[in-house]
């Protein structure tokens, strides 16, 4: 695979999904902004998902599915997102329910339900309850010994994705009454093989965004399990689902991907239509300064992405921390971006059903977005989590651990990586992360290059700064030690600054690695590069002016300009969109 | 207090700052409005002509006199009634 | 209590913020017409409330913004704010639909009607019935100067031709107040408005609709309105026949001084039931074994949201008392208000979501309440000018603020700006000027910084020093500022320096409502004021954190008992912490 091919999944499925503006295809936006305000599940669009085969991305190949590596995954949720978020979390859901048995399960047990996916069944991944919230080792549904080497099941789960349309769920239950880690474990339930009166489905929630998702919930009545239904060892429960979320939580960046790019393309359409004081939005400078940040903005978050995806594979043993990197700042970031996009549609960004007038579907954008910081680990879980790992992140970077070939591979972008494997996970990153303690060399060589006249001056001063900016977050952190209950909100902010220096090395090393092999007017000069961290220096080298970086923005327009006007995704790559090029205006 | 081609000529240059032109190409005869100068910032001129001339002026004062002629003739009139104040 | 100075005496008993607060009742309760279950049910059908129209409609809402001369109760800008308030305290889609739609199109006819105009539109508006203000043209926008809707002198009859949109209330209005183009020059002095009441509109000549639908304020009904060679009586331009014409865009800039002063202070109570929401939520809710309020970070987040929401209402006060105080000078301070405290508001309510977690996405259930107002919030941000016409109304003036007004030596305002409920002298409609040159309250940061009791405060010294050194730059930076830079259609760096400004502007009027305090109070107490501070100067990169972590924790556990107390009591969490409903 090249780097200009790179999205190539995106690109078949947008062209197999069709022109979203056709509102004869299942899953145009008028179609879906339609379902939505009906509130109703998204059953002809998945139907269609169905025809197209896309379950069998949820799939390792090994297992008879489509799936080769997690970037596949990526696409599809950045395709689907971009057409509609309800759909996404109604589809793809499948594989975060079966994710914990492909990379647990028993070779049985995973050959089995690969087989039940493949012939179209919906799986379910069911861990919260009505009480505990996010407080996984507070879940009181139980999964107890009964005859026979059955476990009987009672309790209740709720605000579940897909419980009550799921054929198969995996619930994270109690076996050890005293709980504690090791006091849960994941036990597959099939709905087919319990007895009416052994469970209920509890009524779909009435959301504020992704109304139609059945995001509703489950309780079990003495539902009895075969043995072979617990998902690797009893008691590897919290184990495998913490597992399970560094790849979920990395790949919910897809979402947001999907979703800016909705709202990046509404707001550019609009400006380019609009004229205010004699002259087109677009050209007013503080709009188009507006358009040109959040474009800069997507770029960082699909950079991120990009190199956390295939971590997944690349460095596995530190994905602990790129994925909660990912799930703190990409949708956080990226509900500020659409929070902007709204101030250049004015009133149009609030606008419900199809009006006319411009911005339709901003507002439902807008709202559906939300949920992705909220579900799956919200951004306080996952900042808690960086900053369990601070200390170990500290002295990682003065050790200047780097995994190099890992790292290459990761920021490579036409490497070939190993399959995802469970077994190379871990709980906690034992070496730091790579990609951050890999950015005082990548800043020595860059300066190398710069002296040799091979890069842009600029961007070694600006990786200067990073560099600087990531010494002196790391002299703050030595020493530091986390409090085991009171955690103070100063640490937040230091796991805040480190997600931030992460997500800007990402950049850097995505770029350096891949500088030659992409083509195109973006990579010449380091144009996006400079324009990603022009962004994101001001929040880690404290600057009172807040950086000038008026001219790398300006200069990044034409570019979103351009990959508008093509129908071309918003993105670092190449990728044409499903939107009809016949009728572009000129 | 100056005559009114003077300030016809501090107008202009006021006006050509403004808009980063060259004095020659502001038209006295040209409504503000069609050279560039939005309704705000015509009111912002008005803090300009009270600073130099010392006069109190209307702020809508460039609404009313739109071109740089009609307002230079008016201030030169303000201007010589101020003066011939204090004399009666 | 603070409140009561403003409502003359006669009727202090049954108007005014508390009493209006004591007719809406207890809003946990599901019996309750205007509790948060019927408003929830109201929303959910895009309906406004009938019981809350009806409600305000006996307590005569309307009267709070008529002229005391004019048989109304307005008397104080500030008291206006803070009834509206308690609506929006509620409803956000009530407060807009009922108030502030038929607000928005008096105080034009306050500033420019003629006697008569101003007589019927009281005595309109007394009756309980409802005005709009049309003013948006799809395609113009805030652009009023190229807004195309005409009124032609047409054989003694005004003909009406064109259409405006998004204008709330617009189909069911009993007066309209018409933006319209009765010249054909560009430029400024080509818009009057027309004052007409609906009765004498030919049917035949007017179209209402489209209704918009909009995902916040559900209920309003925003709407269209066009007119095909409508005749109107000639006297129903606003104003003297033969002098008005032409004035439409001074009366608006005047006007929206006014609502602009007013509306952010309205919108703060938002928030307010936001934050008690959450906190209540945070007490309760047990997480990893405990009260999910007794974790740091969530008492920081209340805290800072707490602080945040008391910034928000000093500027929003200092703006509505500074009608009435600094009139000559509200030209720059409203917009600055009407893009600042919305901001401000915004970014609370997100981080309360945060807090709130899956809840805040529920539209059921004990907190679905909060998700109505986290929808309800953007609508009303937007709703008379968005961010970027205030900033755009704020660049030009920047440059003679940094010449005047920001120098070390300039004046400070008095005291009784920062004195909520303070008496206040009769708002000066045409004081209002459409100038920039003095900038008080800016001087009161400066004035502030000087005083010992700030200086020697270990929290509040650092972040006043920083705001006063962000004044600094601001006038070196503004003083600067190329000409292209100062217009409407500026760039980054006039649009940057404006939004800094504001942040300054609030820092002052957080200092000045410390500093004019009562000794012994909660405001008088330094810890919300420097929470605040430091926020603001965050905002600007300016941090000040100080150096040992426990001053954070004891500031954030200062707050956190006050609001607590204020739970506990049933009192509001605004600055004047008003007694609520159950």
């Amino acid at each position: 695979m090249t780097a200009g091919t790179h999205l190539a999944i995106m690109e078949r499925l947008e062209r197999e999904l069709g022109d979203p503006a056709d509102p004869a295809t299942p899953l145009s936006f008028s179609a879906l902004l339609a379902v939505d305000e009906r509130e109703e599940f998204p059953v002809t669009a998945c139907r269609r998902l169905d025809e197209l085969d896309l379950h069998r991305t949820y799939v390792p190949a090994e297992l008879g599915g489509d799936l080769t590596g997690a970037e596949d995954l990526l696409q599809v949720i950045r395709v689907l997102s971009r057409r509609d978020l309800t759909v996404t979390i109604a589809h793809c859901k499948t594989y975060l329910g079966a994710v914990s048995v492909w990379l647990a399960g028993a070779p049985a047990q995973a050959k089995e339900l690969a087989r039940r996916v493949l012939d179209g069944a919906v799986v379910s991944f069911a861990l919260t309850e009505r009480r505990h919230g996010s407080d996984l080792l507070a879940g009181e549904l139980t999964a107890a010994p009964s005859d026979g080497g059955w476990s009987r099941l009672d309790g209740e789960k709720w605000l579940i994705n897909n419980a009550t349309r799921a054929d198969l769920l995996c619930v994270l239950s109690r076996t050890d009454p005293s709980g504690g880690p090791r006091g849960f474990s994941l036990v597959l339930v099939d709905k087919a093989g319990l007895p009416e009166r052994a469970y209920r489905c509890l009524p779909k929630g009435v959301l504020h965004g992704v109304r139609g998702a059945d995001i509703s919930g489950i309780a079990f009545d003495g539902a009895l399990v075969p043995a072979d239904a617990v998902v690797g060892q009893p008691g590897a429960g919290l184990e495998v689902a913490l597992k399970s979320f560094q790849i979920t939580r990395t790949l919910c960046a897809g979402m947001s991907l999907g979703c800016v790019d909705r709202a990046l393309r509404i707001a550019t359409s609009f400006a380019l239509g609009h004229e205010l004081y004699d002259r087109r939005l677009v050209d007013l400078p503080h709009a188009a300064r507006t358009l040109a940040e959040a474009y800069a903005d997507t770029l960082v978050v699909e950079a991120l992405a990009l190199l956390a995806t295939r971590s997944i594979q690349a460095l596995p043993g530190e994905l602990s921390v790129a994925s909660a990197v990912v799930k703190y700042l990409v949708p956080t970031r990226t509900d500020r971006t659409i929070a902007s996009l709204a101030q250049v549609l004015g009133a149009r960004a609030l606008l419900t059903g199809v009006t006319g007038v411009g911005g339709e579907g901003f507002q439902k954008v807008d709202r559906d977005h939300r949920i992705v910081g909220i579900f799956d680990g919200n951004t306080l879980v996952n900042l808690n989590s960086l900053v369990n790992q601070l200390p170990q992140l500290y002295r990682s970077y003065w050790a200047g651990t780097v995994d190099a070939d890992g790292l290459a591979a990761a920021a490579t972008l036409t490497t070939a990586l190993p399959r995802i494997d469970g077994d190379r996970l871990a709980l906690l990153s034992r070496i730091g992360s790579s990609v951050v303690q890999g950015l005082p060399a990548l800043t020595e060589a860059i300066g190398a290059a710069a002296a040799g006249g091979d890069v842009p001056a600029g961007l070694a001063a600006q990786a200067g700064r990073l560099r600087d900016a990531a010494d002196a977050l790391h002299a703050e952190l030595t020493g530091f030690r986390p409090a085991a209950r009171d955690v103070p909100p100063e640490d937040f902010q230091l796991a805040r600054r480190y997600a931030t220096c992460f997500a800007a090395a990402a950049c850097l090393h995505l770029w350096w690695h891949n500088r030659d092999a992409v083509g195109g007017d973006l990579w010449a000069d380091a144009l996006w590069v400079r324009a990603a961290l022009a962004r994101l220096l001001p929040a880690l080298a404290r600057s009172e002016d807040g950086g000038e970086d008026g001219e790398l923005l300006d200069a990044l327009l034409p570019h979103l300009l351009a990959q508008h006007r093509d129908r071309m995704l918003f993105s670092l790559l190449p990728c044409r969109l499903g939107e009809n090029r016949t009728e572009v205006p000129a | 207090m100056a005559e009114k081609a003077e300030i016809a000529a501090w107008l202009t240059e006021r006006i050509a700052y403004f808009l980063e032109k060259q004095p020659s190409d502001i038209d006295p005869d040209v409504e503000l409005v069609e050279l560039g100068l939005d309704s705000v910032y015509a009111l912002t001129l008005c803090g300009d002509i009270e600073e130099h001339f010392g006069l109190a002026v209307e702020p809508t004062l460039p609404w009313d006199y739109p071109t740089v002629h009609a307002l230079a003739g008016h201030l030169a009139e303000t201007a010589a009634g101020a003066d011939a104040a204090p004399r009666v | 209590m603070i409140e009561t100075s403003n409502a003359s005496a006669s009727i202090a008993e049954s108007t005014g913020p508390e009493a209006l607060e004591r007719l809406l009742g207890d809003r946990g309760d599901a019996s309750n017409p205007v509790g948060d279950a019927a408003l929830l049910a109201a929303d959910e059908r895009a309906e406004l409330p009938a019981a809350g129209e009806e409600l305000l409609h006996r307590y005569g809402f309307n009267a709070e913004f008529v002229p005391v001369e004019l048989g109304g109760r307005f008397t104080s800008a500030e008291h206006l704010m803070r009834t509206a308030r308690a609506v929006f305290r509620r409803d956000s889609a009530l407060g807009i639909g009922y108030g502030v739609t038929s607000l928005i199109a008096a105080v034009p006819v306050w500033i420019s009607g003629r006697a008569d105009q101003q007589r019927a539109f009281a005595d309109l508006l007394l009756s309980g019935r409802r005005a709009s203000a049309c003013y948006t043209e799809l395609p113009h926008g805030a652009d009023f100067t190229r807004d195309e809707l005409t009124a032609r002198q047409n054989g003694g009859r005004l003909l009406l031709n064109g259409r405006k949109d998004l204008v709330n209330n617009v189909g069911r209005s009993d007066a309209l107040l018409v933006f319209a183009r009765t010249g054909q020059r560009a430029g400024s002095r080509s818009h009057s408005h027309v004052l007409v009441e609906r009765t004498e509109l030919p049917p035949d000549r007017v179209t209402f609709g489209p209704r918009y639908h909009s995902a916040g304020v559900r209920g309003c009904q925003l709407g269209g309105v066009e007119f095909r060679d409508c005749p109107v009586r000639p006297e129903a331009v606003l104003g003297t026949p033969g002098v008005a014409e032409g004035t439409g865009l001074e009366t608006v800039m005047r006007a929206f001084q006014v609502t602009r002063s007013v509306l952010p202070g309205m919108m703060t109570g938002v928030v307010d039931t936001q934050l008690r929401t959450v906190a209540r939520f945070a007490f309760t809710r047990r997480l990893y074994g405990r009260p999910l309020a007794d974790l740091p970070q969530s008492r920081a987040v209340l805290a800072g949201v707490f602080a945040d929401l008391l910034a928000a209402d000093c500027l929003a006060t200092v703006a509505a008392r500074g009608l009435h105080l600094l009139t000559s000078q509200t030209v720059t301070l409203a917009a600055a208000v009407k893009y600042f405290v919305p901001v401000l508001l915004q970014d609370a309510a997100y981080d309360l979501s945060v807090l709130l977690g899956a809840r805040s996405y529920l539209r059921e259930g004990e907190y679905a309440i909060f998700q109505k107002h986290l929808r309800d919030l953007p609508v009303v941000t937007l709703a008379h000018a968005s961010s970027a016409v205030c900033l755009a109304s704020i660049v030009p003036y920047l440059p003679v603020l940094a010449r005047r007004a920001w120098q070390p030596d300039t004046a400070s305002a008095p005291d009784a700006l920062f004195q909520p409920g303070a008496p206040l002298p009769p708002l000066d409609l045409s004081g209002l000027s459409l100038t920039a040159g003095a900038d008080d309250l800016a001087g009161t940061l400066r004035a502030a910084a000087m005083l010992p009791r700030v200086a020697d405060d270990p929290w509040l010294a650092g972040p006043v020093a920083a705001l006063v050194a962000e004044l600094d730059m601001l006038r070196d930076r503004a003083a600067a500022l190329p000409p292209r830079e100062r217009t409407v259609t500026a760039g980054r760096p006039g649009f940057g320096l404006a939004r800094r400004y504001a942040s300054v502007l609030a820092g002052a009027a957080c200092v000045g409502v410390w500093h004019a305090a009562p000794p012994g109070s909660f405001l008088a107490d330094p810890a919300w004021a420097s929470l605040a501070l430091r926020r603001l100067a965050a905002r600007l990169g300016r941090d000040t954190v100080p150096a040992q972590r426990r001053a954070t924790a004891t500031v954030d556990e200062r707050l956190c008992a006050e609001l607590t107390d204020r739970l506990a009591d049933g009192r509001a969490c605004t600055l004047t912490a008003e007694r609520l409903a159950g």
